[in-house]
Protein backbone atom coordinates (compact mmCIF):
# COMPACT_ATOMS: atom_id res chain seq x y z
CA UNK A 1 0.00 0.00 0.00
CA UNK A 2 1.22 3.45 -0.89
CA UNK A 3 0.28 6.72 0.79
CA UNK A 4 1.50 10.00 -0.69
CA UNK A 5 1.81 13.06 1.51
CA UNK A 6 1.37 16.30 -0.40
CA UNK A 7 0.96 20.02 0.11
CA UNK A 8 0.48 22.99 -2.15
CA UNK A 9 3.38 24.85 -0.63
CA UNK A 10 6.68 23.96 0.98
CA UNK A 11 7.19 24.03 4.74
CA UNK A 12 3.67 22.86 5.55
CA UNK A 13 4.60 19.60 7.22
CA UNK A 14 4.93 16.91 4.53
CA UNK A 15 8.20 15.60 5.92
CA UNK A 16 6.98 15.88 9.54
CA UNK A 17 3.95 13.78 8.68
CA UNK A 18 5.57 11.22 6.40
CA UNK A 19 8.55 10.63 8.70
CA UNK A 20 6.36 10.18 11.77
CA UNK A 21 3.78 7.97 10.07
CA UNK A 22 6.41 5.71 8.48
CA UNK A 23 8.13 5.50 11.88
CA UNK A 24 4.95 4.34 13.63
CA UNK A 25 3.54 2.09 10.91
CA UNK A 26 4.13 -1.66 11.05
CA UNK A 27 6.46 -2.53 8.18
CA UNK A 28 6.83 1.11 7.30
CA UNK A 29 8.80 2.44 4.35
CA UNK A 30 9.71 6.09 3.92
CA UNK A 31 10.40 7.42 0.40
CA UNK A 32 11.67 10.98 0.00
CA UNK A 33 10.50 12.06 -3.46
CA UNK A 34 11.23 15.73 -2.80
CA UNK A 35 14.47 15.20 -4.71
CA UNK A 36 15.22 18.90 -5.17
CA UNK A 37 15.49 19.45 -1.45
CA UNK A 38 15.35 16.09 0.32
CA UNK A 39 15.35 16.41 4.10
CA UNK A 40 14.00 13.07 5.36
CA UNK A 41 17.52 11.84 6.10
CA UNK A 42 17.86 14.58 8.72
CA UNK A 43 15.42 12.49 10.78
CA UNK A 44 16.38 9.06 9.54
CA UNK A 45 20.14 9.29 9.97
CA UNK A 46 21.31 6.14 8.23
CA UNK A 47 24.58 4.73 9.45
CA UNK A 48 25.16 2.30 6.60
CA UNK A 49 23.47 3.78 3.63
CA UNK A 50 23.68 2.42 0.13
CA UNK A 51 24.01 5.02 -2.63
CA UNK A 52 23.18 4.34 -6.27
CA UNK A 53 23.47 6.68 -9.23
CA UNK A 54 20.46 7.47 -11.39
CA UNK A 55 21.21 8.22 -15.01
CA UNK A 56 19.31 9.09 -18.16
CA UNK A 57 20.17 8.65 -21.84
CA UNK A 58 21.16 11.73 -23.82
CA UNK A 59 22.09 11.96 -27.50
CA UNK A 60 25.57 12.53 -28.90
CA UNK A 61 26.04 13.47 -32.53
CA UNK A 62 28.73 12.08 -34.79
CA UNK A 63 29.35 15.16 -36.94
CA UNK A 64 31.13 13.10 -39.64
CA UNK A 65 27.96 11.07 -40.26
CA UNK A 66 25.51 13.99 -39.92
CA UNK A 67 24.26 15.27 -43.28
CA UNK A 68 22.54 18.35 -41.82
CA UNK A 69 19.00 17.29 -42.74
CA UNK A 70 17.66 18.77 -39.46
CA UNK A 71 15.11 15.97 -38.98
CA UNK A 72 16.26 15.59 -35.39
CA UNK A 73 16.06 19.31 -34.55
CA UNK A 74 12.55 19.49 -36.05
CA UNK A 75 11.50 16.38 -34.15
CA UNK A 76 12.65 17.52 -30.70
CA UNK A 77 9.75 19.30 -28.99
CA UNK A 78 11.93 20.28 -26.05
CA UNK A 79 14.38 22.28 -28.17
CA UNK A 80 17.25 20.15 -26.89
CA UNK A 81 18.77 20.05 -30.38
CA UNK A 82 19.57 23.01 -32.61
CA UNK A 83 21.38 23.29 -35.93
CA UNK A 84 23.85 26.10 -35.40
CA UNK A 85 26.97 26.96 -37.39
CA UNK A 86 26.50 23.83 -39.57
CA UNK A 87 26.44 21.48 -36.59
CA UNK A 88 23.72 19.82 -34.54
CA UNK A 89 24.19 20.98 -30.94
CA UNK A 90 22.80 19.05 -27.99
CA UNK A 91 21.50 20.99 -24.98
CA UNK A 92 21.51 18.16 -22.51
CA UNK A 93 19.68 20.02 -19.75
CA UNK A 94 16.65 20.34 -22.02
CA UNK A 95 16.66 16.68 -23.14
CA UNK A 96 13.79 14.49 -21.86
CA UNK A 97 15.50 11.26 -22.99
CA UNK A 98 12.75 10.20 -25.38
CA UNK A 99 15.24 8.79 -27.90
CA UNK A 100 13.26 10.19 -30.83
CA UNK A 101 16.18 12.03 -32.42
CA UNK A 102 18.07 8.76 -32.73
CA UNK A 103 15.07 7.12 -34.43
CA UNK A 104 14.52 9.85 -37.02
CA UNK A 105 18.19 10.25 -37.99
CA UNK A 106 18.60 8.80 -41.51
CA UNK A 107 22.40 8.47 -41.28
CA UNK A 108 22.66 6.89 -37.80
CA UNK A 109 24.70 9.85 -36.65
CA UNK A 110 23.04 9.90 -33.21
CA UNK A 111 23.89 7.54 -30.40
CA UNK A 112 23.11 7.73 -26.69
CA UNK A 113 25.26 8.03 -23.59
CA UNK A 114 24.43 7.96 -19.89
CA UNK A 115 24.23 11.16 -17.94
CA UNK A 116 24.04 11.00 -14.14
CA UNK A 117 21.17 13.12 -12.85
CA UNK A 118 21.07 12.14 -9.19
CA UNK A 119 21.34 9.53 -6.48
CA UNK A 120 19.19 7.22 -4.41
CA UNK A 121 20.28 6.64 -0.83
CA UNK A 122 18.71 3.71 0.95
CA UNK A 123 18.96 1.81 4.20
CA UNK A 124 17.07 0.64 7.25
CA UNK A 125 16.63 2.20 10.69
CA UNK A 126 14.05 1.61 13.51
CA UNK A 127 12.58 -1.19 11.33
CA UNK A 128 11.69 1.39 8.72
CA UNK A 129 12.99 1.02 5.16
CA UNK A 130 14.33 4.32 3.85
CA UNK A 131 14.75 5.55 0.30
CA UNK A 132 15.83 9.11 -0.40
CA UNK A 133 16.29 10.67 -3.83
CA UNK A 134 18.74 13.46 -4.46
CA UNK A 135 18.93 15.49 -7.64
CA UNK A 136 22.23 16.98 -8.74
CA UNK A 137 22.00 20.72 -8.07
CA UNK A 138 21.51 22.83 -11.19
CA UNK A 139 19.74 20.23 -13.33
CA UNK A 140 16.28 20.98 -14.65
CA UNK A 141 14.25 17.87 -13.82
CA UNK A 142 14.22 15.37 -10.95
CA UNK A 143 11.57 13.17 -12.51
CA UNK A 144 13.91 10.31 -13.57
CA UNK A 145 14.98 10.01 -9.91
CA UNK A 146 11.38 9.93 -8.64
CA UNK A 147 10.59 7.36 -11.32
CA UNK A 148 13.44 5.12 -10.13
CA UNK A 149 12.49 5.59 -6.45
CA UNK A 150 8.95 4.43 -7.19
CA UNK A 151 10.20 1.48 -9.24
CA UNK A 152 12.20 0.31 -6.24
CA UNK A 153 9.09 0.18 -3.99
CA UNK A 154 6.57 -0.73 -6.68
CA UNK A 155 5.92 -4.30 -5.61
CA UNK A 156 6.56 -3.75 -1.93
CA UNK A 157 4.15 -5.41 0.48
CA UNK A 158 5.09 -2.84 3.12
CA UNK A 159 3.24 0.33 4.10
CA UNK A 160 4.97 2.91 1.92
CA UNK A 161 4.82 6.61 2.75
CA UNK A 162 5.78 8.96 -0.08
CA UNK A 163 7.14 12.38 0.91
CA UNK A 164 6.11 14.32 -2.22
CA UNK A 165 7.63 17.51 -3.59
CA UNK A 166 5.62 20.69 -2.89
CA UNK A 167 3.17 22.21 -5.36
CA UNK A 168 1.22 20.57 -8.17
CA UNK A 169 3.80 20.30 -10.95
CA UNK A 170 5.13 17.38 -12.99
CA UNK A 171 7.25 15.98 -10.18
CA UNK A 172 4.23 15.86 -7.83
CA UNK A 173 2.15 14.06 -10.45
CA UNK A 174 4.97 11.56 -10.89
CA UNK A 175 5.29 10.99 -7.13
CA UNK A 176 1.60 10.01 -6.71
CA UNK A 177 1.69 7.69 -9.73
CA UNK A 178 1.24 4.45 -7.75
CA UNK A 179 -0.44 5.88 -4.63
CA UNK A 180 -3.54 4.28 -3.14
CA UNK A 181 -4.20 7.30 -0.98
CA UNK A 182 -3.22 10.98 -0.97
CA UNK A 183 -2.90 12.83 2.29
CA UNK A 184 -2.94 16.61 1.91
CA UNK A 185 -1.43 18.71 4.67
CA UNK A 186 -2.39 22.36 5.01
CA UNK A 187 -2.22 25.29 7.42
CA UNK A 188 -5.41 27.17 8.33
CA UNK A 189 -4.54 30.44 6.61
CA UNK A 190 -5.89 32.04 3.43
CA UNK A 191 -2.61 31.25 1.68
CA UNK A 192 -2.70 27.70 3.06
CA UNK A 193 -6.24 27.22 1.75
CA UNK A 194 -5.29 28.54 -1.69
CA UNK A 195 -2.45 26.02 -1.94
CA UNK A 196 -4.59 23.19 -0.59
CA UNK A 197 -7.15 23.91 -3.29
CA UNK A 198 -4.46 23.66 -5.99
CA UNK A 199 -3.22 20.29 -4.87
CA UNK A 200 -6.75 18.98 -4.16
CA UNK A 201 -7.71 19.77 -7.76
CA UNK A 202 -4.65 17.82 -8.90
CA UNK A 203 -5.42 14.63 -6.97
CA UNK A 204 -9.04 14.80 -8.15
CA UNK A 205 -7.82 14.67 -11.76
CA UNK A 206 -6.04 11.40 -10.92
CA UNK A 207 -9.11 10.03 -9.08
CA UNK A 208 -7.14 9.38 -5.91
CA UNK A 209 -8.67 8.74 -2.51
CA UNK A 210 -7.89 11.78 -0.43
CA UNK A 211 -7.85 13.09 3.13
CA UNK A 212 -6.66 16.28 4.83
CA UNK A 213 -4.44 16.86 7.85
CA UNK A 214 -4.38 20.36 9.35
CA UNK A 215 -1.02 21.49 10.65
CA UNK A 216 -0.66 24.37 13.14
CA UNK A 217 -4.40 23.90 13.76
CA UNK A 218 -6.12 26.93 15.31
CA UNK A 219 -9.69 28.22 15.88
CA UNK A 220 -9.70 29.31 12.25
CA UNK A 221 -12.01 26.82 10.54
CA UNK A 222 -11.37 27.64 6.86
CA UNK A 223 -9.84 24.24 6.15
CA UNK A 224 -12.72 22.42 7.88
CA UNK A 225 -15.21 24.51 5.88
CA UNK A 226 -13.38 23.66 2.67
CA UNK A 227 -13.31 19.94 3.56
CA UNK A 228 -17.05 19.98 4.28
CA UNK A 229 -17.81 21.77 1.03
CA UNK A 230 -15.78 19.26 -0.99
CA UNK A 231 -16.84 16.21 1.00
CA UNK A 232 -13.29 15.29 2.09
CA UNK A 233 -12.50 13.89 5.52
CA UNK A 234 -10.20 15.63 7.99
CA UNK A 235 -7.84 12.83 9.02
CA UNK A 236 -6.06 14.69 11.78
CA UNK A 237 -5.06 17.97 13.41
CA UNK A 238 -1.52 18.78 14.48
CA UNK A 239 -1.80 21.62 17.00
CA UNK A 240 0.28 24.78 17.05
CA UNK A 241 2.71 23.49 19.70
CA UNK A 242 6.06 25.15 20.32
CA UNK A 243 7.54 22.07 21.98
CA UNK A 244 6.58 19.86 19.02
CA UNK A 245 8.14 22.41 16.70
CA UNK A 246 11.32 22.51 18.77
CA UNK A 247 11.75 18.71 18.82
CA UNK A 248 11.13 18.51 15.08
CA UNK A 249 13.55 21.33 14.31
CA UNK A 250 16.29 19.40 16.11
CA UNK A 251 15.89 16.54 13.64
CA UNK A 252 14.21 14.26 16.16
CA UNK A 253 11.19 12.11 15.41
CA UNK A 254 8.29 13.65 17.31
CA UNK A 255 6.34 10.37 17.47
CA UNK A 256 9.16 8.78 19.49
CA UNK A 257 8.07 11.01 22.41
CA UNK A 258 5.24 9.48 24.48
CA UNK A 259 3.24 12.71 24.65
CA UNK A 260 3.10 13.10 20.85
CA UNK A 261 2.83 9.47 19.82
CA UNK A 262 -1.01 9.29 20.08
CA UNK A 263 -1.37 12.31 17.79
CA UNK A 264 0.28 10.41 14.93
CA UNK A 265 -1.12 6.99 15.85
CA UNK A 266 -4.61 8.49 15.50
CA UNK A 267 -3.80 9.86 12.05
CA UNK A 268 -2.44 6.47 11.00
CA UNK A 269 -5.56 4.67 12.32
CA UNK A 270 -7.79 7.11 10.45
CA UNK A 271 -5.92 6.50 7.18
CA UNK A 272 -6.28 2.73 7.59
CA UNK A 273 -10.00 3.22 8.24
CA UNK A 274 -10.35 5.26 5.06
CA UNK A 275 -8.65 2.44 3.16
CA UNK A 276 -10.80 -0.19 4.91
CA UNK A 277 -7.72 -1.91 6.34
CA UNK B 1 24.59 43.67 -43.30
CA UNK B 2 21.62 41.89 -41.66
CA UNK B 3 20.08 43.26 -38.45
CA UNK B 4 17.67 41.15 -36.36
CA UNK B 5 15.28 42.50 -33.73
CA UNK B 6 12.73 40.67 -31.52
CA UNK B 7 9.47 42.64 -31.74
CA UNK B 8 6.13 42.79 -29.94
CA UNK B 9 3.99 43.42 -33.04
CA UNK B 10 4.79 43.05 -36.71
CA UNK B 11 6.64 45.61 -38.78
CA UNK B 12 9.05 48.50 -38.51
CA UNK B 13 6.70 50.51 -36.27
CA UNK B 14 6.68 47.82 -33.60
CA UNK B 15 8.37 48.14 -30.23
CA UNK B 16 11.25 45.86 -29.30
CA UNK B 17 10.24 42.79 -27.28
CA UNK B 18 11.38 42.51 -23.67
CA UNK B 19 12.32 38.88 -24.37
CA UNK B 20 14.57 37.57 -27.10
CA UNK B 21 13.42 33.92 -27.23
CA UNK B 22 9.78 34.61 -26.37
CA UNK B 23 9.15 37.61 -28.62
CA UNK B 24 6.05 37.47 -30.83
CA UNK B 25 7.91 38.35 -34.02
CA UNK B 26 11.37 38.85 -35.47
CA UNK B 27 12.17 41.75 -37.77
CA UNK B 28 15.08 41.00 -40.11
CA UNK B 29 16.46 44.10 -41.84
CA UNK B 30 18.89 44.15 -44.77
CA UNK B 31 20.94 47.36 -44.84
CA UNK B 32 21.96 46.92 -48.47
CA UNK B 33 18.45 46.61 -49.92
CA UNK B 34 17.04 48.79 -47.09
CA UNK B 35 14.15 46.34 -46.69
CA UNK B 36 12.85 44.41 -43.71
CA UNK B 37 10.96 41.12 -43.39
CA UNK B 38 8.63 40.12 -40.56
CA UNK B 39 8.67 36.56 -39.21
CA UNK B 40 6.39 35.01 -36.60
CA UNK B 41 8.41 33.46 -33.76
CA UNK B 42 7.22 29.87 -33.99
CA UNK B 43 9.01 28.84 -30.80
CA UNK B 44 7.75 31.51 -28.46
CA UNK B 45 5.50 29.24 -26.37
CA UNK B 46 7.99 26.38 -26.02
CA UNK B 47 8.68 25.20 -22.49
CA UNK B 48 12.44 25.62 -22.79
CA UNK B 49 15.25 26.26 -25.21
CA UNK B 50 13.37 29.06 -26.97
CA UNK B 51 16.47 31.28 -26.88
CA UNK B 52 18.54 28.52 -28.52
CA UNK B 53 15.93 28.11 -31.28
CA UNK B 54 15.87 31.87 -31.81
CA UNK B 55 19.65 31.91 -32.24
CA UNK B 56 19.26 29.10 -34.78
CA UNK B 57 16.60 31.18 -36.56
CA UNK B 58 18.54 34.45 -36.79
CA UNK B 59 21.72 32.65 -37.89
CA UNK B 60 19.77 31.02 -40.73
CA UNK B 61 18.93 34.51 -41.91
CA UNK B 62 22.59 35.46 -41.90
CA UNK B 63 22.27 37.94 -39.05
CA UNK B 64 25.31 40.10 -38.26
CA UNK B 65 23.72 42.41 -35.68
CA UNK B 66 21.16 41.60 -32.98
CA UNK B 67 19.35 44.46 -31.23
CA UNK B 68 17.69 43.25 -28.02
CA UNK B 69 17.36 44.28 -24.36
CA UNK B 70 18.69 40.95 -23.07
CA UNK B 71 19.64 37.39 -24.03
CA UNK B 72 19.36 34.26 -21.86
CA UNK B 73 22.34 32.23 -20.73
CA UNK B 74 22.22 29.37 -23.27
CA UNK B 75 21.57 31.70 -26.19
CA UNK B 76 24.32 34.03 -25.03
CA UNK B 77 26.87 31.21 -24.85
CA UNK B 78 25.97 30.22 -28.39
CA UNK B 79 26.09 33.76 -29.74
CA UNK B 80 29.51 34.30 -28.20
CA UNK B 81 30.80 31.55 -30.53
CA UNK B 82 29.51 33.44 -33.55
CA UNK B 83 30.41 36.76 -35.15
CA UNK B 84 27.01 38.23 -34.27
CA UNK B 85 27.33 41.50 -32.33
CA UNK B 86 24.61 42.34 -29.81
CA UNK B 87 23.40 45.89 -29.14
CA UNK B 88 20.98 47.18 -26.51
CA UNK B 89 17.86 48.85 -27.89
CA UNK B 90 16.27 52.14 -26.85
CA UNK B 91 12.58 52.54 -25.90
CA UNK B 92 11.75 53.61 -29.44
CA UNK B 93 10.26 51.63 -32.33
CA UNK B 94 12.15 49.25 -34.65
CA UNK B 95 12.74 51.86 -37.37
CA UNK B 96 14.26 54.34 -34.89
CA UNK B 97 16.46 51.64 -33.35
CA UNK B 98 17.85 50.66 -36.74
CA UNK B 99 18.55 54.33 -37.50
CA UNK B 100 20.22 54.80 -34.11
CA UNK B 101 22.37 51.71 -34.67
CA UNK B 102 23.48 52.91 -38.10
CA UNK B 103 24.37 56.29 -36.54
CA UNK B 104 26.50 54.47 -33.99
CA UNK B 105 24.26 55.53 -31.10
CA UNK B 106 23.48 52.09 -29.59
CA UNK B 107 25.62 50.47 -26.92
CA UNK B 108 27.01 46.95 -27.28
CA UNK B 109 25.44 44.52 -24.80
Amino acid sequence: MQIAILSGKGGTGKTLLSVNLSYLAENGTYVDCDVEEPNGLLYYQLENKKTEEVSIKIPVVNHDLCNGCEKCTDFCKFNALAFILDKVRVFKDLCHSCGGCKLVCPTNAISEIDKTVGYIHSGKIFDTNIYSGEMIVGLESGIPIIDELLNQVKNSSRNVFIDSPPGNGCSVMESIRDSNYCLLIAEPTIFGLHNLNMVYNLVKVFNKKVGIVINKASENSIIEDYALENNVNIIGRIPMDLELGRINSEGKIVASYDEYKPLFTDILTNIYKELNL
Amino acid sequence: MIIALPTTTSGEKSFISEHFGRSNFFYIYNTETKTGEVYVNANKDGQGGVGVKSVEFILKHGTNILITPRVGEKAMNLLSETDVKIYTNTDEIVKENIASFLNGELKEL
